[in-house]
C-alpha cells in the first residue's frame, strides 16, 4: 500500500483504544475521537495484519503484526517463513514492548555542558554531527549491531561518502570460533548452516540450539518434528547432549553426557573416531579424504579422551556406533557460552563429525561465498577499535543496534575509551548503558516503527515495514545517515540515495514492493552447499582449555534463554516469565552443584560472591542436581543499572543494578583466531552471609507421583505395557469423554491436546498469553510472594517424583541428577474443566459453565472471595491484589492493550479461558457467513505460537478436529492431568516419552528397544521410590 | 451430652443464705452504676483499637487486598480464621439459653444472660469479616439474592452464600432471644433508675409489669424461642463447617467437620464465658451469684468438649492415613511436621490435652487456673481454625504451586481490631444492663427456700 | 336580604373598571402596531431572511426588507432551524463541538445511517465518521453554508487536519463487548437502542424503561434491557458472549 496511509494512521487513539486501556471497573466519560482522514484498510474494531520481521536476534523470523486501530498489538510468526513457519519465540512475543516502552526517548537529546541530556532538534542534531564528522577525515567509526542488508549497505556508502575510518558490526554472541572453524575445516569462513530437518540423531555439544543458538526456533521445530512418534524414524531418532549443565535443550535430549567444561571439543573426536571406524567398515562414505581423517582422529580414541573429558568410554564408544548408523545424524558446535580460548578447535572438532557422519551437504551446510551482510567483528578488532580511540584517533563513534558498554568484558577497556573519543553518538531507542556515556542520543524508530530488510541466509530475506505511526519525535537510523551526509554538503550528499531511507529498501527490492510486503519478504532458500574437510584442519591443536584465574569452580556464562545477551532485559515479559530451568524471576542467579554448595555452607537464597580475575559480583545462590561440580553458571542477561525493568528502577531503586552481570566477571580473553572467548576463568566463591527471597515460580520438581507430567518409555508403547510409566490402561483418559461436558444444543466443546513430548519449555506460549489477555506483570517483589499473574505457567518435573516426607520448613528440593534426563515441561493453564471445582462455590456465579465447555470467568461479576481459587487443584487462577492495571501500565504502555479483553481491576479473579476472544472472532465470521466454526479456525495464542506446535486447539465435539485426532493418536499416552479428582479437563496430555539411550542400533540402521531398563529414571521405579 | 435431671440439680444447688429480694437487685443492678476509672480506660483503648483496625481496612479497600499476607495459592488467611473463630465463640450463648433452658439445667440462670450477650456480640464481629476478607467490598451486596435489573441470580449451591443466611439468622434469633429474656430485670432497673436511664429502661421495658399474665406470657416466649434457637445452635456451624467440607482441598474435604465444628464452637464458646466472666464476678464482687459451683459446671462442659474436639483431630489423621489418599496424607504430615508444625502443636496441646486437667475437681474450683486455661483454650481454637484453613491450602494437589503464607501486621491488626471491636460491645452492655439474670435468680432463691422447706417443686 | 346590596354595588363598579381598562389596552395595542410598521425588519444573514420570510408569509402586512447577499436558498431553512436547535442548551444531551443535527441529516434528508456510520455492518464498533467524510458533502456545497458557525467549525477541524471530540452519549462499559455488526446482522436497527436519533436535533440518551418481570426499572443500555431483548429474539444469553 503507499507510504501515505500509513503516515496518516491515527492522530489520536482510535474508537475502542480508550476503553481498552482504562481498567474494565471504572465507568467514566469517554470521548470519540474519529479519524480525520480514515484509511481505507482500517475498519474501527477490526485487526489488520501487516507482514514483517522480527528483530530481536540475528535468526529474523517471519511476523505477522496484528493492529486495531493502527496500533499494533500482537505479533504472530509469518506462516509462509521457512525459519519460523507460523511460529515466535518469548523474545519474539515480547519485542512489541519495546514500542510501548515507557523508557523511550521521546526526542533528540545532547550532553550539556552539566552533564545531564537536554532536547536539541533533530535540524541542530545533524548538522551539529556533520560538522563534527567533518571536522577530521577518517576519525569517524560506526559500531553496531546486525543490521539488514540495506541498512549496512548504506551504512557502508555512507562510511565511503564522508570519509569515516570505517565500520565494525559488534554482536555480543557472534559465533566467531564457529566462523573459523568453518574457515579451518571447509576453508570457508563463515557461520555454516544447520538443518536440522529429519535429523534421527542429533549430538548437542553444548549449542543450546533451542535457546539462544544461530535459529532457535527453527531448531525446535525441526527436531521435534523429526522426532514425531508418528514414523518409525520418529520414534528412532534420538538427541544427545553434551555440556557440564542441564540447561533447557538438555532437558529435552534423550541422553546427557556431563563433560567437563570445554572438553566437548574432544568428545566431538572420540565420536568422530568411533563413527569413522565403523562407518568405513560398513563402506559408507565420510566428508573428505579418509586417510587425513584417521590420521587425524587417531589419537582421539574413547578411552584416551574419556580422562580429560570426564565421560565414560564406553558411553562415548556406544554414541559413537549408533550416530555411525544413523540415517542422517549431526552434530552442532558448542554455543558462545563454552566458547573458551580453544573454542575454534572445538568447533572445528565438530565440523569434522558432522563430515565424518556425512552430514556435510545434507544436514550442515557451508557459508555463502558471499555474505549478505559483513562479518561481525571479533575481540581482536574491537580491541585494534579501542586502541584506536585511547590512541585519540577516533572522533566520532556512531553505535546503533547495540549496547557495547554493558556487553564488552570490561577488561577490553571500551567505557574509558568512550572519553577519549570527540563526539559519541547513540542511537537507542532507549536509555542504556551506552546512551548514558553518550554525547549526542539520536532515538531510532524501533522495528515496529521502521522500514528495513533482514536475511536470515541465503535466498531468505525478510522485510522489516512500520504498522504504526512514530510516537515519539525519533528517526530511523538510515535516515540520520542520509540526513547527515546531505548536511555535510551536496557533494558528500550525491554520493548516497537520494530520498528517504525507505526509497532505499524498497529499491533494494526488484519487481512489486507491494508483493513483497503482502508476503514479508523473498522466501527462496538456497540449497546447502557441501564440502570436504580440508586437509588444515589437521594444525588445529585439541586440547582442554586452561582457564585463567584461581578457584575450584569454572564460571561457566551462558546466554540466558530469555534475556539472551541482556538486551531482553529491558522488557518486563522476559524478566517475569521464570526461566525455564531454575523457575527464577527478576533476579541473577548463581548455580551450583549440591556438592559445592555443601562445600560452602549455602543453601538456595545465599547470597554468594563470585570473584574472577575481573572483578567481583554477589548473586542468589542456587543449587541444583544438573551441573557438574567443577563448574558454577551465572547466566548473561541480567546487571543493568540503567533501565526502567533492566535495574531496580520500577523498585524505586533508580540507578541500582539488577542483578550480576556475568560478562562483567569475564575476563577479555581471545580465542586461537582472535574470537571473543567466554568459558575462560575460574571463579572463587564465597558466602557472604547475607539471603534473599527467591523470586522462584516452582520451589518442587518433584510431582510426588501425581498426574501432573507423566512419561512413557518408548518400550511401553512398541506394545510392552508393563514397561508404561502408568500405573494401568485404566488411568488413560480419552479426550473426548470431556466432549460431554456442554450443553446438548451445542456443536462445540472446546479443548486441547498438549504433547508434554513436544514441549521444550521454552516459555514462549506463556509470553504470547500475557501479551495477548492484556496480564500485567507485577515486578520481583510480588513475584517473591508468587503473585505472578500469568495464565499460562510451564511445570517441570523431574522424573515421577517421590513421596518422601521432609520435616521442617521444607526448601527449595530438587531431584536433578547429573547425566541423567528426565524433564517433564508439562504447561498449567486452566484445564476447563467438565465438573469444575471452582464453579459450584462461587457464591455469585462469577465463574460458571459455558454452554461450550469453558469456564467462564466474568470480572465485573467477580467479588473476589477468591474461594474458587481455593478450590482449584490445578492452582491456575490469578488475583488482582492490587490494582496491577494501572500502576503496572505506565505510559504509553496502555496503547498496546487488546481492546478485545476486559482489563482487570484490583480485587478480581482472572484466568484462561482458551483466548475466547478469538473464539468469538472466529463465530462472527462463521455466522456472517452461516456455517460452523472450521477446524483449525480458532487458535489460542498460546498453541499460535508454540514453535513445537505442542499444543493443539479445537473442538472436542468434532471428531475428526486435529485436537481429538492428536489425542486419539496419543493412545496409552493420553492422560487428564489429576484425573483421579475426576474434575473432566477438557484437556488431554500427551505423556513425555521417555527414549532409552541405550537402545542399540541393528546393522539395518534401524533402532530396537533393549526395554527401559537402563533407563534409571523411568517412572515406575521414580514411582515405588 | 445430657446434663443431669433436673432434680438432681436442684439437689445439687448449696443452700445460701437468706436475703430480702430487694439484696439481689442491689448487688446486681449495682454493676451498672457508677464506671470506675479503670472502666473508661478499657473501653478508651477498646474503642481507640476499633479506630485504628478501621483505618487499617480503609487503607486495604484503597490499595488492595495485596497489603494483607496472601501468597498463591494460599488465599485465605487470617480474616476467615478469625472470622470462624467468632462465630464460634457465639455459641455457648445460646447453648445455655436454649438447650440448657430446655433441660431446666438451673444453674445456667446464673451466666446465661452474659452468655447471650457474647453471643450477639461475637456474632456482630464475625460478620464483619465477610465484608472484609472480599476484594471488592463496593460490589459486595451482588451477593444478596434480590431482585435486579441485571436479572441475575446468585448462587446457591454455594456455601458462602449458605454461611450469609446462616449468620443472620443466628444474629437475628439471639438478638431477640437476649432482649426477651432481658424485659423483666429491665422493668426492675427502670423501677430503680432516674434521669434517662429511666427513659430507656421503660421504653425497653415495653411496660412490664410482672402480672401472672406478663409472667406467663414471658415463660412462654422464652420456652417457644429457645425451641426455635436449639437446632440453630448445631446447624449454624455445621454451615460454616461446609464452607471447608464441601472444598476439595485436602485437609478441609472431610464428612466429621460438622460435629467436628459444633463441639469445637461450644468448647470455645464455654473457653469465652469464662473468659469474661471470672473478671467480671470478681470485680464486681457477684461471687455469691456466679459461684465455685458455676464455674464448675462449665469447667465440665470444657473438658467434654475437650474430649470430642481432640477425637476429632485423632479420628482426622486416621482418616487421613486411612483413606491412602497420598494427597491427603502428604498434607496432614505437613500439618503436623510441615512448616506450620508450631501452629499445630498449640492447637492440639490448648485443646485436647491442656483441659484433661480439668478432671481433677481442685482445678475445676480454682478459679485462676480456670481463667487460664480459658485463655489457653480460646488460643488454641483460633489455631485450630488457622491449621486448618493455611495448612490445607498451602499443601494442595499441585506440588508446583505449593507455598508459605504469613499474615502481615495489617491482618493482625485487623484481629486485633476485631476483639477491640468485641469487648467494646460487652464493656458498654456492662455498665448498660443487667449482667446477671435478676428475675432467674430470684427464681432460684425460691427454689431453695422449697427445698430447705423439704418440699419439691 | 339589605345587606346583599352594596357588594352587588362594588360587584358592578369592579367590572366597570375592568372593562374600560381592557379597551384602553387594546386602542394603546394597535396603536403600537402602527409605530412598528412604520420601517420595515431588514434581514442580516440568510437564516434571518428565512424568518422573515416565513413571519410575512404569515402575516402579509408584514413589511421586511432583504438585502440580495442574504436572499440566497442556501443555508436552507431547515439547516438553519436545526443548527439553532442543536445549539440549545436546555435541550436534554450535551452540547457537542459542532451542532450536528441528525434529524437535519438522517430525518429530513433520509442519508443512510451507514452512509456516515460506515463499517458498522462490518466491524462490532460502530464507525465514526472522519472529519473528511463531512468534508466530502460540505466541502461541495456553497460558501453562504459558512453563516452557519457549524460549518465554519467543521471546516477549521478539517484545515488544522484535527479530529472532532465529540461527547460519547451512548456509552456501554469496557468490560461489555457489543457487537454492532452482529445486531445489523439479526436485524435490529439502529433505533432500537439508540432512539428515534432521526428525529432528534441534538442527539440524547431516550430513557426508555422497560418494567422488568420484577417490577423493577430497567433503562436503555442497562444489562437487563440486553437480557430483556436478547430473551425476547431467542439470542445468547450466555455471559460470555458480552463479557470477557
Amino acid at each position: 500500500m503507499p507510504e501515505l496511509d500509513r503516515r496518516d494512521f491515527l492522530k489520536l487513539v482510535g474508537v475502542g483504544a480508550g476503553g481498552a486501556a482504562a481498567a474494565g471497573c471504572s465507568d467514566h466519560v469517554e470521548k470519540l475521537i474519529p479519524y480525520v482522514v480514515q484509511p481505507e484498510v482500517i475498519t474501527p474494531g477490526m485487526p489488520v495484519f501487516y507482514a514483517s520481521t522480527c528483530r530481536e536476534c540475528p535468526a529474523a523470523c517471519g511476523l505477522h503484526v496484528r493492529t486495531r486501530e493502527g496500533r499494533p498489538i500482537k505479533l504472530e510468526g509469518n506462516p509462509d517463513h521457512p525459519v519460523n513457519r507460523g511460529a515466535l519465540c518469548g523474545r519474539g512475543q515480547a519485542s512489541i514492548g519495546r514500542t510501548y516502552h515507557p523508557d523511550r526517548f521521546r526526542k533528540p537529546q545532547r550532553r550539556g555542558a552539566a552533564g545531564a541530556l537536554e532536547d536539541v532538534s533533530w535540524k541542530e542534531a545533524t548538522a551539529a554531527l556533520a560538522a563534527k564528522i567533518a571536522e577530521r577525515p577518517g576519525g569517524t567509526w560506526v559500531l553496531g549491531g546486525a543490521t539488514g542488508p540495506s541498512l549496512s549497505d548504506l551504512i557502508d556508502r555512507f562510511v565511503g561518502a564522508v570519509g569515516a575510518g570505517g565500520r565494525l558490526v559488534y554482536e555480543p554472541l557472534s559465533h566467531d570460533a564457529l566462523r573459523e572453524a568453518s574457515r579451518a575445516v571447509f576453508g570457508a569462513a563463515g557461520l555454516p548452516i544447520f538443518d536440522l530437518s529429519g535429523a534421527d540423531y542429533v549430538v548437542d555439544l553444548g549449542a543450546d540450539c533451542f535457546e539462544t543458538w544461530l535459529s532457535p526456533i527453527e531448531h525446535q521445530r525441526q527436531v521435534l518434528e523429526a522426532r514425531d512418534l508418528a514414523s518409525a524414524e520418529g520414534r528412532a531418532a534420538r538427541m544427545v547432549y553434551v555440556g557440564p549443565r542441564l540447561s533447557m535443550t538438555a532437558g529435552n535430549a534423550d541422553e546427557w553426557l556431563p563433560a567437563k567444561a570445554g572438553s566437548e571439543g574432544l568428545v566431538a573426536l572420540a565420536l568422530a573416531n568411533v563413527a569413522l571406524a565403523r562407518r568405513q567398515a560398513a563402506g559408507q562414505p565420510v566428508g573428505g579424504d579418509a586417510g587425513l581423517l584417521a590420521a587425524l582422529l587417531a589419537p582421539y580414541t574413547p578411552e584416551k579422551v574419556a580422562e580429560p573429558t570426564g565421560v565414560d568410554a564406553a558411553a562415548l564408544r556406544r554414541v559413537g556406533e549408533q550416530l555411525a548408523l544413523a540415517k542422517r545424524p549431526v552434530a552442532l558446535p558448542p554455543g558462545p557460552g563454552l566458547a573458551s580460548s580453544r573454542a575454534v578447535a572445538a568447533s572445528a572438532a565438530a565440523l569434522i563429525l558432522d563430515a565424518v557422519l556425512g552430514a556435510v551437504g545434507r544436514s550442515v551446510g557451508l557459508p555463502p561465498e558471499t555474505p549478505a551482510t559483513p562479518e561481525p567483528a571479533n575481540l581482536a578488532a574491537l580491541e585494534a577499535l579501542v586502541a584506536a580511540m585511547n590512541a585519540g584517533r577516533v572522533s566520532v563513534l556512531l553505535i546503533h543496534d547495540s549496547n557495547p558498554v554493558y556487553s564488552l568484558p570490561p577488561q577490553l577497556g571500551f567505557r574509558d575509551a568512550l572519553a577519549k573519543v570527540g563526539l559519541v553518538v547513540a542511537f537507542a531507542s532507549g536509555p542504556d548503558e551506552t546512551t548514558e556515556l553518550a554525547g549526542l542520543v539520536l532515538p531510532d524508530h524501533t522495528p515496529l516503527e521502521s522500514w528495513g530488510d533482514a536475511s536470515s541466509r541465503p535466498g531468505v530475506r525478510g522485510v522489516v515495514q512500520p504498522t504504526i505511526r512514530p510516537l515519539f519525535d525519533t528517526q530511523a537510523f538510515g535516515d540520520v545517515l542520509l540526513d547527515t551526509a546531505r548536511a555535510m554538503g551536496d557533494a558528500v550528499g550525491a554520493k548516497l540515495p537520494q530520498g528517504s531511507f525507505r526509497g532505499v529498501v524498497e529499491a533494494s527490492w526488484g519487481g512489486s514492493f507491494d508483493a513483497v510486503l503482502a508476503r514479508g519478504g523473498s522466501f527462496a532458500p538456497a540449497p546447502l552447499r557441501g564440502g570436504a574437510v580440508q586437509a588444515g584442519a589437521a594444525k588445529l591443536a585439541f586440547r582442554v582449555p586452561e582457564l585463567v584465574g584461581e578457584g575450584e569452580h569454572a564460571l561457566y556464562a551462558p546466554p540466558s534463554p530469555l534475556l539472551y545477551d541482556g538486551r531482553g532485559a529491558a522488557l518486563p515479559w522476559l524478566q517475569e516469565t521464570p526461566d525455564p530451568v531454575t523457575k527464577i524471576s527478576w533476579q541473577s542467579w548463581l548455580e551450583l552443584s549440591h556438592a559445592s554448595a555443601e562445600a560452602l555452607g549455602v543453601e538456595a537464597g545465599d547470597v554468594v560472591a563470585i570473584e574472577t580475575p575481573a572483578g567481583r559480583a554477589e548473586a542468589i545462590a542456587f543449587p541444583r542436581g544438573g551441573i557438574r561440580d567443577d563448574v558454577v553458571a551465572l547466566a548473561v542477561g541480567q546487571g543493568h543499572s540503567v533501565g526502567l525493568y533492566a535495574s531496580h528502577q520500577n523498585d524505586g531503586r533508580p540507578g541500582e543494578a539488577r542483578g550480576a552481570s556475568a560478562i562483567a566477571l569475564l575476563p577479555s580473553v581471545r580465542d586461537e583466531a582472535g574470537g571473543r572467548a567466554w568459558l575462560v576463568s575460574k571463579a572463587r566463591i564465597t558466602r557472604t552471609g547475607g539471603h534473599a527471597r527467591l523470586a522462584l515460580m516452582q520451589k518442587s520438581d518433584n510431582k510426588r507421583g501425581r498426574q501432573l507430567g507423566d512419561a512413557v518409555a518408548l518400550a511401553a508403547l512398541e506394545g510392552d505395557a508393563h514397561a508404561s510409566g502408568h500405573a494401568g490402561p485404566h488411568e488413560v483418559r480419552r479426550p473426548f469423554a470431556a466432549a460431554a461436558d456442554a450443553t446438548d444444543g451445542s456443536a462445540y466443546r472446546w479443548g486441547m491436546t498438549i504433547d508434554v513430548d513436544k514441549c521444550t519449555g521454552c516459555s514462549a506460549c506463556t509470553i504470547a498469553c500475557s501479551i495477548e489477555n492484556n496480564i500485567p506483570t507485577v515486578g520481583e517483589e510480588q513475584v517473591v510472594r508468587s503473585r505472578l499473574m500469568s495464565w499460562l505457567r510451564i511445570e517441570r518435573w523431574i522424573g515421577d517424583g517421590t513421596q518422601e516426607l521432609r520435616a521442617g520448613r521444607p526448601p527449595y528440593d530438587d531431584h536433578e541428577q547429573l547425566g541423567r534426563i528426565d524433564v517433564r515441561n508439562s504447561p498449567m493453564l486452566c484445564q476447563q474443566c467438565g465438573a469444575a471445582p471452582c464453579e459450584p462455590v462461587c457464591p455469585v456465579l462469577a465463574t460458571y459453565h459455558a454452554p461450550e465447555g469453558l469456564n467462564g470467568m466474568i470480572y465485573n461479576r467477580c467479588i473476589g472471595t477468591r474461594y474458587c481459587s481455593n478450590n482449584c487443584p490445578y492452582k491456575v487462577r490469578r488475583f488482582n491484589w492490587f490494582d496491577y492495571a494501572i500502576h503496572n501500565w505506565p505510559d504509553p504502555m496502555p496503547l498496546m492493550l487488546n481492546p478485545d479483553v476486559t482489563v482487570r481491576c484490583q480485587g478480581v479473579m482472572e484466568k484462561c479461558t482458551f483466548c475466547v476472544q478469538r473464539i468469538d472472532l472466529a463465530r462472527q465470521t462463521a455466522k456472517n457467513e452461516g456455517r460452523p466454526i472450521a477446524d483449525g479456525e480458532v487458535t489460542p495464542a498460546c498453541a499460535q505460537t508454540c514453535p513445537s506446535h505442542a499444543i493443539v486447539f479445537g473442538n472436542l465435539r468434532d471428531e475428526g478436529s486435529a485436537a481429538v485426532r492428536t489425542a486419539e493418536a496419543g493412545g496409552v499416552r493420553a492422560y487428564h492431568a489429576l484425573h483421579t479428582l475426576n474434575t473432566r479437563p477438557s484437556i488431554s496430555y500427551l505423556a513425555r516419552v521417555i527414549r532409552d539411550p541405550s537402545s542399540r542400533i541393528d546393522e539395518d540402521g534401524g533402532h530396537a528397544e533393549a526395554g527401559h531398563h537402563a533407563n534409571a529414571m523411568t517412572p515406575s521405579q521414580e514411582g515405588t521410590a | 451430652m445430657t446434663p443431669p435431671p433436673p432434680e438432681a440439680v436442684a439437689a445439687m444447688i448449696r443452700p445460701a443464705p437468706r436475703r430480702p429480694d430487694s439484696r439481689i437487685n442491689r448487688d446486681i443492678l449495682s454493676v451498672m452504676e457508677g464506671a470506675s476509672l479503670g472502666y473508661w480506660v478499657l473501653l478508651a483503648s477498646a474503642v481507640l483499637m476499633v479506630h485504628v483496625a478501621g483505618a487499617i481496612w480503609i487503607y486495604q479497600v484503597y490499595e488492595g487486598l495485596g497489603i494483607a499476607g496472601y501468597v498463591h495459592p494460599v488465599f485465605w488467611g487470617v480474616y476467615i480464621v478469625t472470622f470462624v473463630f467468632w462465630v464460634g465463640i457465639a455459641h455457648a450463648g445460646t447453648l445455655i439459653s436454649a438447650i440448657l433452658y430446655l433441660f431446666r439445667a438451673k444453674w445456667r440462670n446464673a451466666i446465661n444472660r452474659s452468655a447471650e450477650a457474647m453471643t450477639v456480640f461475637a456474632v456482630l464481629t464475625a460478620a464483619q469479616f465477610l465484608g472484609i476478607h472480599v476484594g471488592r467490598i463496593w460490589k459486595s451486596y451482588f451477593i444478596l439474592p434480590y431482585p435486579n435489573q441485571r436479572a441475575l441470580w446468585v448462587n446457591f449451591k454455594s456455601p458462602l452464600l449458605w454461611d450469609t443466611f446462616a449468620i443472620s439468622t443466628y444474629a437475628t434469633i439471639s438478638a431477640v432471644f437476649l432482649y426477651i429474656g432481658m424485659i423483666p430485670d429491665l422493668a426492675i432497673a427502670r423501677d430503680r433508675a432516674v434521669g434517662w436511664r429511666k427513659v430507656l429502661y421503660g421504653a425497653l421495658a415495653l411496660g412490664w409489669q410482672g402480672t401472672s399474665r406478663h409472667w406467663k406470657a414471658h415463660t412462654r416466649s422464652v420456652l417457644h424461642l429457645s425451641g426455635l434457637a436449639t437446632p440453630l445452635v448445631l446447624s449454624v456451624h455445621s454451615v460454616v463447617s461446609w464452607d471447608f467440607a464441601m472444598a476439595l482441598v485436602p485437609g478441609w474435604h472431610t464428612t466429621i467437620f460438622g460435629p467436628y465444628f459444633v463441639a469445637g464452637a461450644i468448647f470455645s464458646g464455654f473457653a469465652m464465658v469464662l473468659t469474661m466472666m471470672i473478671p467480671v464476678r470478681r470485680i464486681f464482687g457477684l461471687e455469691e451469684y456466679i459461684t465455685d459451683y458455676h464455674l464448675e459446671n462449665m469447667s465440665r462442659f470444657l473438658l467434654l468438649t475437650s474430649i470430642i474436639v481432640g477425637y476429632a483431630y485423632a479420628s482426622e489423621y486416621f482418616m487421613a492415613w486411612y483413606s491412602g489418599v497420598e494427597a491427603e496424607q502428604t498434607s496432614f504430615w505437613m500439618r503436623a511436621f510441615g512448616p506450620y508444625w508450631i501452629s499445630t502443636w498449640i492447637m492440639i496441646l490448648c485443646n485436647a490435652v491442656f483441659p484433661q486437667i480439668l478432671w481433677f475437681k481442685r482445678v475445676r474450683t480454682h478459679v485462676p487456673t480456670l481463667f487460664v486455661l480459658s485463655v489457653l483454650v480460646n488460643v488454641g481454637m483460633w489455631f485450630e481454625r488457622y491449621v486448618i484453613i493455611i495448612t490445607g491450602l498451602s499443601r494442595e494437589y499441585n506440588p508446583s504451586t505449593w507455598g508459605i503464607y504469613t499474615p502481615s501486621w495489617y491482618e493482625l491488626g485487623i484481629l486485633a481490631g476485631s476483639f477491640a471491636f468485641f469487648s467494646m460491645f460487652f464493656l458498654v452492655f456492662l455498665k448498660l444492663f443487667p449482667v446477671i439474670a435478676i428475675a432467674e435468680m430470684k427464681e432460684l432463691a425460691i427454689h431453695e427456700k422449697a427445698h430447705r422447706q423439704g418440699g419439691a417443686h | 336580604m339589605r345587606s346583599t346590596r352594596p357588594r352587588r354595588r362594588l360587584l358592578l363598579a369592579t367590572l366597570g373598571v375592568a372593562v374600560a381598562s381592557g379597551i384602553a389596552l387594546g386602542v394603546a395595542g394597535l396603536w403600537g402596531e402602527g409605530a412598528v410598521a412604520a420601517e420595515p425588519l431588514v434581514a442580516t444573514s440568510v437564516c434571518e431572511a428565512h424568518a422573515l420570510k416565513a413571519r410575512k408569509a404569515e402575516d402579509p402586512s408584514l413589511e421586511i426588507e432583504i438585502p440580495p447577499n442574504f436572499d440566497m436558498p442556501w443555508p436552507t431553512r431547515a439547516a438553519c432551524l436545526s443548527h439553532e436547535a442543536a445549539l440549545d442548551p436546555n435541550t436534554p444531551g450535551p452540547v457537542q463541538p459542532i451542532p450536528f443535527s441528525h434529524k437535519h441529516h438522517a430525518g429530513l434528508y433520509g442519508v443512510d445511517c451507514q452512509y456516515c456510520h460506515s463499517g458498522t455492518d462490518r466491524s462490532p464498533a460502530a464507525g465514526v465518521p472522519a472529519v473528511e467524510t463531512c468534508m466530502g458533502c460540505h466541502s461541495l456545497f456553497p460558501p453562504s453554508y459558512d453563516e452557519l458557525s457549524g460549518i465554519r467549525t467543521l471546516k477549521e477541524y478539517w484545515e488544522r487536519k484535527q479530529s472532532i471530540p465529540w461527547i460519547q452519549i451512548h456509552r456501554l462499559p469496557e468490560y461489555v463487548q457489543f457487537r454492532h455488526n452482529r445486531h445489523l446482522e439479526a436485524g435490529v436497527d439502529c433505533q432500537a437502542c439508540h432512539g428515534a436519533v432521526q428525529d432528534m436535533d441534538k442527539v440524547h440518551l431516550v430513557p426508555d424503561t422497560h418494567w422488568w418481570p420484577w417490577l423493577l426499572p430497567t433503562q436503555k443500555l442497562e444489562m437487563g434491557w440486553c437480557i430483556n431483548c436478547h430473551r425476547q429474539n431467542g439470542a445468547s444469553q450466555d455471559c460470555l458472549t458480552c463479557h470477557y
